[in-house]
């Protein structure tokens, strides 16, 4: 047989580790703002652009598709070719993939500053940028299967395999998470609704982390760490036997991020086993990594390639038990919507993916430019920066997670909430944010120290772009022989039947969950009651969504008692038939909104209320950390999409009247003056156009629906005589600063929304019984909430002494 | 779609199936397993050193 000359591509792998490195500082950067964020809201510039909610989804897009999505590019390419023993299949497409993901991730950056968002966790883009991903995508895999068939090698190494499935996976969950309703060129709503739509996109959300996230990198694990230990892999059988069972497993598991939340039970069930039973084949590849340095620790000692691999294998191991852990109900209620899982993330972004991103590109670079690394020193340095700062992140995080739980879910021997104010247990944590800030910091100085030896390496070098090499042709396929091979080893070499084989694998998880989800009825029971949104509060969800509002509040009540005494009755699945999409959350950073339509509960703001908190929260509280939305007093609604977007809701089977697209304007613009009426009784003068009017008019939807109307009012707290002393002046100021400087001010002469407490005048009888009267039974017309329910009646006499004895002692 | 919901909606006894597809998966797991690991470790020894070049080989052995 006759040997073959051919060459490697080492351009295209040159150019996607540029992008990596280029990318990975704009992702940390961005990173690192969103942290400043929530530390210190200045650093939102008081621009719609730079909000919170804008720029967390451009760091989460950043790092996992331009930073890793680029580092997966550069693995690939380098390592099929070696393995294979051949170039990649087509140059042509090897320059659209590059070329294509780099213009995708400067659209999505673009789209993200300017609010184009579908509102749905690392699936936000719009639809025409879904569109170029699946074609790129479908390159990717065109040039990776084609690479496959061309090879000169019998047999596909394990790394291979674990290539082909995440192609497949991402295919399928891309397509599946984006079928969507146009509306224009920059609006859309997914086909899916409230539970449904939860379902599918916490499939795809879980699984973008499986399969974009753990299983390309399993394959680059396989590659690359035997490379640079210059040892085998430790168990090639424990390759294959994890690598079946991991990509079967994976995709069932999406329902634990949805634990306690409107969606039956059965789902949430199936979500927790199978999360549970990723612990055996996760720690299959953990262990098969970790055992190949047997005998090659010394090796670790000095090289700083091999120290990043050995931190990315255990952050795998350490991400993939905690997981499941909370995934187990009753952890589930402590990490879900706190920094637990932000840490939890953190560990498994910074440490495995970084980790090996770093550890691949210390020990590729010097061999694609042909050279020695320009200073293992300054790697080492690199390396325990980074692990410092990973550490410095992390840690206070999960100390944040538990305290703010534990506030969360404190009451007063008196059985009230002990924290009834959420600000308040934001403030408690912000400190450990600071933390988090100089964590990151570290990571970024630690990653500006290897793109500095990065690039004096490859100064030093050359690379060779079209690398010489030979290899004998791939010798005749045969047909399987059952007594010398296994179906594996037969489907080993066999590509398009390994690809069918591990597809049908992959689609049986998301076919068991989604299709009974949207196929079967009494999934999601219906509540008569609630009503598709008006044209108005429509736009203000849109805003919503546009806002990235969800990075940070929740809509979502779990049926604990701590939560519906802070927020409302909990959340049923028939609440969100109309919401496309759902707007659930994962974090709060602030206060639930589910309940902020119910007029009688503790969520309920009036919209003076929420005007004056959109142009400036820190006037209302200085300690708040939400941005400024000023802008909303000052942007029009968009009246013209308004009939297209209700003909699409019309499309999706939302219960419109026939013709009422054409009404919708008349009908959102008298809605409007109705708030803009409010308003102006408060002193507040704004058109009724305006974005803030739909914003409250939205906020005053949630929760309305589904509450009881009150035919007769609660009987008020009457009362006689109220006797109050000089003694209880201490805990009445102690009480008033928690419940009351919101809207009082902090010395009680209020502020732009509650009135001063410390003058004559008074609306109210100004005796000890009035007091105790006016905050027992609130004033809801003027937004005073009703604090009965709230305080203890010893609580509510001891303010009553404060405001008199001590606001109005002259 | 509907007939696909009227299917699903009357299918007795669906909510056991997921426990058969487990125990569908159990029994595959279990083949896989024994399959794999009755396989010749020298075979699996040439597969997994594959990837390595003579020379680099050649170092491994040193090492050893």
């Amino acid at each position: 047989m006759e040997i073959q000359k051919f060459n490697y591509d080492n351009k295209i792998v040159k150019l996607f580790i540029l992008a990596t490195i280029i990318w990975g500082v704009v992702a940390i950067l961005v990173g690192l703002l969103a942290a400043l964020q929530l530390s210190f809201p200045f650093f939102n510039f008081g621009l719609e652009f730079t909000t919170f909610g804008r720029i967390r989804p451009i760091h989460t897009n950043a790092v996992i598709f331009a930073f890793v999505g680029n580092a997966i590019y550069a693995g690939v390419y380098y390592s099929m070719q070696k393995l294979l023993k051949t170039r990649m299949f087509n140059d042509v497409l090897s320059k659209i993939n590059f070329w294509g993901w780099q213009f995708i991730i400067l659209c999505a950056a673009l789209t993200f500053f300017a609010g184009i968002t579908t509102g749905k966790e690392y699936a936000e883009l719009e639809w025409p940028i879904d569109i170029m991903i699946t074609v790129v995508w479908v390159v990717f895999g065109w040039n990776m299967i084609g690479t496959i068939i061309i090879r000169r090698e019998k047999h596909i190494y394990a790394a291979i395999w674990w290539y082909l499935a995440s192609f497949l996976g991402v295919a399928m969950l891309h397509v599946v998470n984006s079928f969507e309703l146009p509306v224009s060129l920059f609006k859309s709503y997914p086909i899916y609704a409230g539970a449904q739509d939860a379902v599918v996109q916490w499939w795809y959300g879980h699984n973008a982390v499986a399969f974009f996230l753990t299983t390309p990198f399993l394959g680059l694990m396989y590659y690359y760490l035997p490379k640079a230990a210059g040892r085998p892999i430790y168990s090639y059988k424990l390759s294959i036997v994890h690598f079946w069972a991991l990509i079967f497993i994976y995709m069932w598991a999406g329902p634990h991020h949805l634990l306690y939340q409107a969606l039956p039970d059965w789902a949430q069930a199936l979500g927790v086993t199978f999360s549970i039973m990723l612990i055996a084949p996760s720690w299959g590849g953990m262990i098969n990594g970790l055992l190949t340095l047997r005998g090659a620790w010394d090796k670790v000692r000095d090289s700083a390639a091999l120290k990043f691999m050995v931190v990315a294998v255990t952050a795998y191991g350490m991400s993939t038990f905690e997981g499941p852990m909370m995934s187990l109900k009753n952890v589930n209620a402590i990490s879900h919507f706190t920094d637990w899982t932000i840490a939890h993330v953190h560990i498994g972004g910074m440490g495995w993916n970084g980790g090996l991103v770093f550890g691949m590109l210390y020990w590729l670079v010097p061999k694609l430019f042909r050279t020695k690394l320009f200073s293992e020193k300054i790697a080492n340095t690199h390396f325990w920066i980074a692990t410092l700062g990973m550490l410095i992140y992390a840690i206070p995080l999960y100390w944040a997670a538990i305290t703010q739980w534990l506030m969360w879910r404190e009451y007063t021997p008196e059985g009230f909430l002990a924290y009834p104010n959420f600000l308040e247990t934001v403030t408690q944590i912000v400190p450990l944010y600071t933390f988090r800030i100089i964590g990151g910091t570290l990571y970024l100085v630690g990653f500006l120290l290897l793109v500095w030896n990065l690039v004096k390496t490859m100064a030093a070098g050359s690379m060779e772009a079209n690398e010489a090499a030979e290899a004998y042709p791939l010798e005749n396929k045969e047909s399987r022989s059952s007594a010398r091979e296994t179906i594996h080893r037969w489907l080993e070499r066999k590509p398009v039947r390994f690809a069918i084989v591990a597809f049908v694998l992959l689609a049986i998880g998301g076919a068991v969950e989604i299709i009974p989800m949207i196929f079967v009825k009494s999934n999601v029971p219906t509540i008569e009651s609630v009503k598709p949104y008006t044209p108005l509060e429509l736009e203000g969800r849109d805003i919503y969504i546009s806002e990235g509002c969800y990075t940070c509040h929740s809509q979502m009540v779990r049926p604990f008692r701590w939560e519906t005494d802070r927020y409302g009755e909990y959340s049923k699945i028939g609440e969100f038939v109309y919401d496309h999409p759902f707007q659930w959350g994962s974090r709060r950073t602030g206060p639930d909104l589910a309940r902020t339509g119910v007029i009688t509960g503790n969520m309920y703001k009036t919209a003076s209320w929420h005007y004056n908190h959109f142009m400036d929260p820190q006037r209302m509280n200085e300690q708040s950390i939400m941005p400024k939305y000023d802008w909303f007093a000052i942007k029009d609604i968009d009246l013209d999409m308004i009939p297209a977007k209700i003909r699409a809701m019309q499309t999706l089977g939302v219960p419109y009247e026939e013709g009422f697209d054409e009404r919708a304007i008349d009908d959102l613009k008298a809605q409007a003056q109705i708030i803009a009426d409010d308003l102006k009784q408060s002193g507040i003068e704004i058109e009724p156009t305006k974005q803030m009017i739909a914003m409250i008019a939205y906020l005053h939807k949630l929760g309305r629906d589904i509450t009881p109307v009150v035919e007769t009012k609660p009987e008020p707290v009457k009362t006689t005589s109220v006797n109050i002393t000089e003694e209880m002046i201490p805990a009445g100021k102690a009480s008033f600063q928690k419940n009351c400087i919101i809207c009082h001010g902090p010395d009680g002469k209020g502020n732009v929304i509650g009135p001063d407490l410390t003058d004559n005048e008074w609306i109210i009888e100004k005796s000890p019984e009035g007091v105790y009267e006016n905050i027992s039974n609130g004033k809801i017309e003027k937004g005073m909430t009703p604090f009965k329910g709230v305080l203890s009646e010893e609580e509510i006499t001891q303010l009553t002494a404060f405001v008199l004895l001590e606001l109005n002692k002259n | 779609m509907k007939i696909v919901s009227d299917v699903l909606e009357n299918i007795a006894g669906i909510q056991t199936y997921y426990i058969v597809g487990m125990l569908i998966f159990l029994f595959l797991f279990i083949v896989i397993v024994v399959r794999t690991y009755s396989t010749p470790n020298s075979e699996m020894s040439n597969r997994k050193n594959a990837i390595f070049d003579e020379k680099e080989l050649l170092d491994i052995k040193n090492d050893k």
